[in-house]
């Protein structure tokens, strides 16, 4: 049953990918703004307001960045391409899309369904590892973000410049967070296994 | 600039904030030490209260919160982003350089502090020179009494005391311990 439901989880996974980031409706403007919609609209069910929200926060200065070099090229008429701006908002619309549809999905997947996979357990403790210490980082995620907004050594810049290095300290400290919480979950588990074994 | 007394709803939170006398933020050399029971709003205070009034005046600060544990992920990364090693950095480390790397910080907030370390005046050494002002929520304020008044000799003591329930919020009256020198 779990191999049932992880499959139909990959397939519906890889259908998306397959469908919007890598194949035919790629550059389908109408078509990549319905599956931004639907895949905000589920997650705003799945996880509620606030989780959408911040993850929308989340990729929102990726999202400015790319917007904000697309105006340039397009501007500039790079390498003589006169599709930038088409290209550029295609891009802003898959990144987040894409991201929510796999959080969407990869919060379907249980510790449950990881234990009765047919692997070695050393597989399963790792991939129970990556599961934990990803749910945790999203939920850390919102405080390291409040945290950041009480540094003044941060504050006193420029505008652009304090919220180019504010996301930079956001992915470093979720960066050192999550390798941190891998390596302390791995470790623990391994050793209750070996103990209990 | 002063936190007024007065009441103060924090819906999110479920709680309403009765404070008696208010808080006087001006600069002065002060140690509040906040005081009462779990749940009582404490933190409720210095999240919602203190620091959006400090940063309404543009005032910098130091806050420690309850988790140092996460804060310490963002205060190295904010420390390599300034350019400065910080690679094998202990936790006690991170802090001095954070604190002496904050220059314009005029308040100290310490949120439990003495959880994670029993005797913290370290803390008020490194930034004496520059931060006159301090709130610091313990549950143990004894072990430190002697500390507070030999370094510091302004010490407010500041209740939190639950007095009633209002629907689902919880009402709280601040009150602090006379004789109250700030």
């Amino acid at each position: 049953m779990p191999m049932l439901k992880l499959s139909a989880l990959a397939l519906g996974t890889g259908w998306f990918f397959w469908l919007f980031v890598f194949g035919p409706l790629y550059s389908h403007l109408p078509a990549q703004s319905a599956a931004l919609a639907v895949a905000l609209l589920w997650s705003y069910l799945r996880f509620g307001r606030r989780e959408t929200i911040s993850l929308l926060k989340f990729c929102l200065p990726f999202v400015a960045f790319l917007l904000a070099f697309g105006l340039i090229f397009h501007f500039t008429r790079l390498l003589g391409r006169q599709d930038w701006l088409e290209d550029t908002i295609v891009k802003c619309l898959v990144f987040p899309s894409s991201l929510t549809f796999l959080k969407i999905m990869l919060s379907y997947v249980t510790y449950l369904d990881i234990l009765r996979l047919p692997l070695s357990m050393n597989r399963r403790i790792d991939m129970i590892t990556v599961k934990s210490a990803f749910q945790k980082g999203s939920r850390a995620l919102k405080r390291f973000s409040w945290y950041l907004n009480t540094y003044s050594g941060l504050k006193s810049r420029h505008r652009i410049r304090y919220a180019m290095t504010r996301y930079a300290c956001l992915i470093i400290a979720l960066y050192l967070f999550l390798y941190q919480e891998i390596e302390n979950s791995n470790r623990l588990l391994k050793n209750r296994y070996r103990h209990l074994g | 600039m002063k936190i007024g007394g007065g009441s103060y709803t924090l819906s999110d939170r479920n709680l309403v904030l009765e404070i008696e006398a208010g808080f006087d933020l001006s600069g002065q050399r002060c140690r509040y030490i906040l005081l009462g029971e779990n749940g009582s709003g404490k933190t409720s205070f210095l999240e919602k209260i203190l620091l959006p009034a400090l940063d309404s005046h543009d005032v910098d600060y130091l806050y420690i919160g309850q988790d140092i544990r996460n804060q310490l992920y963002t205060l190295r990364a904010l420390l390599a982003t300034m350019g400065l090693s910080v690679i094998g950095a202990g936790e006690r480390e991170l802090l001095r350089v954070w604190a002496a790397h904050s220059p314009t910080a005029k308040v100290l907030i310490m949120d439990e502090f003495d959880k994670y370390f029993s005797d913290y005046e370290f803390m008020f050494e490194w930034t004496k020179t520059v931060i006159p002002l301090s709130f610091v929520v313990t549950h143990h304020d004894e072990p430190m009494r002697p500390r507070y008044e030999e370094s510091t000799g302004r010490v407010c003591r500041v209740r939190f005391e639950p007095i009633g329930q209002d629907g689902r919020l919880k009402r709280v009256r601040i009150r602090q311990e006379q004789p109250c020198p700030c």
